[in-house]
């Protein structure tokens, strides 16, 4: 999870900050601006990261927003008169967050290459909507003839006409925006876009939406670029249907990777870097004075001036050896420098008065059950009851669409035909998330943890997905509980306490294995779908999950598929066999082993030793 | 009525161009996985190429000899220099790098041709144009393209089912890891589709180039159109960017028609629905 600044981060951003805040005082007009530019560009940016760094959308549409956000103060200035800053910057915000809640609806949708070109043609979008019509001057753009004033009835207390007032309003937009970002992280709401980050499905399996997650930090990114638009607009008073381009958004993009993405500062210092080359780059006496360094001044003179000339080639260059150099960033460095971060210690947990009781868990029930893949038929007519508290396993060779009947028991795939009923309720054909809620947990095949993630921080996320509405904000409420069943989670499945602060990618398979499930007890979840969960343990760490199986089954039901015969054996109350999609036998795992047709079948060999 | 079915032979043409643009964009990230910004710069390339060559040799179509294999060594050169740093990276880095070589092309052409548009002769025997109706005629040199287009469009689909390579891309086209998986050279693979697109891209180029006029950046609309044509076909398709293409050629052109205020917005709008009800596109594995 993205931590707190380390010192030298916040060293640096105070050596910044007071650069800044003496520079009306030595700098220059031109100066003031350039840094007001920077400043602006630097909001723009941080709000880009919390897509592409945080919530690990690429977003290649973002200047969309930061157009709209500029052109909401040319429609909102009247023609000869002063806009009022205290409605042209909510305006701003506004039109940004409702644009982007239209396009996200949409955008969100998918994922990966996808989203970076869907985003990129609503970017297009947009941009053509001011380039092909007469809106706003068309083509040629549009003026704004007096900047922003803020006033309260006949009282001004801001006019942005002065560049210093500007400049400093700048400075506080940045240092607020940085600090409200850098604070939503970090709350459970922040928690989540990390996790959807690292692991989609895993987070939609816990119970989290994660579509509605990721559209509130699509929209909640727009808004903070609407923002700097507007202040973007402000600094000549000029709006140009390329704001809104592909080239805005490809430039955001790149100074976020410059910067170091997911770091929410780095983007900042990709941004000052990066108008600090551009600016070098397009002066030949300033490049000239850098190359004659290394040759004599007549040289350095000629040099300079042919860079200068074509300096977007040189910025070119310069771009992609930064990226092959320094993939990630100059955070990248930063982070180096200082070295592997400490893990936050953990909270103080007052224990819990109230002693254990085991629970009733939850019973499921499959009616003829289908699912096709065209002409595949996957699962076929199956019909069984897992009653609660009691360990069920799912056996059947390969291909006998064991994987694919948990799949459709969660939601990750729609059932064909037939029912699924979770005590007594209609499950089948409901989103993963819906499933979660009701209680029914699952993990995977393959170990799906969030890996960046202690195996605390794991569980805290899982937890947080027990209450209804996610979309959380505070970091107190419901805490305690959540801390409580985090505590619980961590004893129950047998982490050692030493562990639980260590990041998920440095834990052993068989701790992964066991955070997965570990997570799905903090998440609340009564009926637990398991896909084999013994995969790649040794027969110790068998022999540990299976026992803590058995001692689950106390509050829960567990449905887990294995290959692990002798383990599976020993641990569950009844048996279903699938072969072909269909359901062979169902029963005690006595009934099983005596079963001729099971036999036959599968377990051929084995059952017979197994019987001897 | 006339002027729809002009626009409707429009529109077919102009998506039989933007095919081959966005075929190569779609085998280049179906197969290599890498996200090529710098595609619309190879169709600027081609048509600045066409702009020389043809004046050097008087006639468009030997133009297309010489710029065609130019093209291709130049794309082996380009993948060898950069793309190839980016196999193993994300698609972030990919997007910074390609971006880059925008600006590098950009403003290699400015200094190489200047900012001034130019245009590009119409060879004499393909001068005039079909008479449709009293008032109207199609000109030949459209048909000309249109027909060369869908020549080479078979000629892809030769090579995709009926060669080795072809296989390859075919195997591709569904499951990208498994091409690595089968034990191909995956390094000559790589550069034999980066070096294809990059042509393929480039002979759009060269025969658009006395169609309209030759400027800087005429690249970009293309390089979008043709992401919008992959996403709504499909990565990887080349089936779906033949469809996608023709049928944003023909949204496109109606567009002007009918709602000429907002016509490059009938493409976008097109593909939001598309992605709403297949958000794989039309024919894409999975996303």
């Amino acid at each position: 999870m993205l931590a707190r600044p380390r010192p030298i981060v916040i060293v640096v951003l105070l050596a910044l900050l007071a650069y800044a805040v003496a520079l009306p005082f030595f700098g220059g007009p031109f100066a003031l601006k350039l840094a007001s530019r920077i400043m602006i560009v630097g909001i723009f940016v941080i709000s880009l990261d919390l897509l592409i760094g945080v919530t690990g959308m690429v977003s290649f549409g973002h200047a969309l927003y930061f157009g709209l956000g500029a052109y909401s103060l040319y429609f909102i200035s009247p023609a000869s008169a002063a806009a009022n800053g205290f409605a042209a910057i909510p305006f701003a915000i506004l039109l940004a967050g409702v644009a982007a809640l239209v396009v996200g609806s949409v955008a969100v949708l998918t994922k990966g290459f996808y989203f970076i070109m869907v985003t990129l043609a609503f970017g297009q979008m947009g941009f053509s909507l001011f380039f092909d019509t007469k809106i706003a001057g068309g083509t040629d753009g549009a003026y704004i003839n007096v900047r922003p004033i803020f006033s309260l009835g006949s009282q001004q207390l801001l006019n942005f006409s002065d560049r210093t007032v500007f400049f400093y309003f700048c400075l506080a937009a940045l240092v607020l925006s940085y600090l409200f970002l850098l604070w939503l992280v970090r709350t459970p709401f922040g928690r989540v876009l990390q996790g959807i980050h690292h692991n989609d499905a895993r987070m939609s399996a816990l119970g989290f939406n994660t579509y509605a997650y990721k559209l509130a930090s699509y929209v909640i990114a727009a808004a903070i670029a609407g923002f700097a638009g507007v202040l973007f607009a402000s600094i000549d008073g000029y709006v140009a249907p390329e704001l809104l381009g592909w080239r805005e958004s490809g430039l955001a993009i790149m100074m976020v990777v410059l910067g170091g993405a997911g770091t929410l500062y780095g983007p900042l210092l990709g941004a000052i870097l990066y108008s600090v080359v551009e600016e070098t780059l397009k002066s030949s006496t300033e490049l000239s004075a850098f190359f004659s360094i290394f040759m004599n001044t007549a040289t350095a003179k000629w040099l300079g001036g042919i860079v200068a000339n074509s300096w977007s080639m040189a910025l070119g260059f310069f771009l992609i050896a930064a990226v092959l150099a320094a993939p990630k960033g100059i955070a990248g460095f930063i982070e180096k420098f200082a070295g592997e971060a400490k893990s936050a210690k953990p909270r103080e947990i007052k224990p819990s008065a109230q002693t254990h009781e085991p629970a009733k868990a939850m019973q499921l029930e499959v009616e003829n059950l289908t699912r096709a893949f065209g002409g595949l038929v996957a699962v076929n007519g199956v019909s069984v009851k897992f009653p609660p508290n009691k360990v069920h396993g799912i056996i059947g060779p390969n291909g006998a669409g064991k994987t694919t009947f948990i799949n459709v028991l969660s939601g990750t795939l729609k059932p064909t035909q037939g029912n699924i009923r979770l005590e007594s309720e209609e499950i089948g054909g409901e989103r993963p998330h819906n499933v979660a809620r009701r209680g029914l947990g699952r993990s995977y095949q393959r170990t799906n943890v969030i890996l960046p993630f202690t195996a605390r921080e794991n569980c805290a996320l899982a937890a947080q997905a027990k209450f209804p509405s996610p979309f959380r904000f505070s970091n107190k409420w419901q805490r305690d509980e959540e801390d409580q069943a985090v505590e619980n989670a961590l004893r129950a499945s047998g982490i050692a306490p030493e562990r639980a602060d260590i990041k998920a990618s440095n834990l052993s398979h068989g701790e992964q294995r066991q955070l997965e499930i570990a997570m799905l007890i903090a998440s609340g979840a009564k009926l637990l779908l398991l896909d084999e969960p013994l995969a790649g343990m040794g027969p110790e760490e068998t022999g540990r999950v299976t026992a803590l199986l058995r001692e689950l089954s106390a509050d829960h039901t567990i449905v887990l598929i294995e290959h692990d015969m002798d383990a599976i054996f020993a641990a569950a109350d009844t048996l279903t066999v699938l072969v072909e999609g269909k359901l062979l036998a169902h029963g005690t795992p006595e009934e099983i082993r005596s079963n001729a047709a099971v036999r036959e079948a599968y377990l051929g060999e084995w059952g017979q030793e197994a019987k001897q | 009525m006339d002027l729809v079915f002009i626009q409707l032979l429009n529109g077919v043409q102009y998506g039989l161009l933007i095919f081959l643009a966005a075929s190569g964009l779609t085998l280049i990230f179906g197969i290599m996985g890498v996200i090529n910004l710098s595609h619309g710069s190879f169709y600027m390339l081609g048509a600045y190429g066409a702009l020389t060559l043809t004046a050097f040799t008087g006639d468009i179509f030997l133009a297309l000899l010489i710029g065609v294999p130019l093209a291709f060594v130049f794309g082996i050169v380009i993948e060898w220099l950069f793309i190839r740093h980016l196999y193993d990276r994300d698609h972030l880095q990919q997007v910074l790098l390609t971006f880059a070589l925008i600006l590098i092309f950009n403003e290699a052409q400015k200094l190489l041709w200047g900012s001034y548009p130019h245009s590009v002769p119409i060879p004499s025997y393909l001068q005039g144009g079909v008479k449709i109706s009293a008032l109207l005629t199609y000109p030949y040199y459209r048909i000309a393209v249109a027909a060369f287009c869908v020549a080479l469009a078979l000629l892809m689909v030769f090579v995709i089912q009926k060669t080795r390579v072809g296989r390859i891309i075919r195997a591709g086209e569904s499951n990208r890891e498994m091409v690595e998986a089968l034990g191909i050279d995956s390094r000559l693979l790589f550069r034999f589709v980066f070096a294809a697109g990059v042509a393929l891209a480039a002979t759009a180029g060269i025969v658009a180039a006395p169609l309209e006029s030759v400027y800087p950046g005429i690249g970009e609309p293309i390089l979008i159109i043709s992401f919008v044509v992959v996403v709504i076909g499909g990565i990887g398709s080349v089936k779906g960017a033949f469809i996608g293409a023709i049928l944003i050629g023909v949204a496109d052109a109606l567009g002007k028609v009918y709602f000429p205020a907002f016509s490059s917005s009938v493409v976008y709008a097109l593909m939001a629905a598309v992605l709403i009800a297949r958000p794989g596109g039309l024919f894409g594995r999975a996303a």
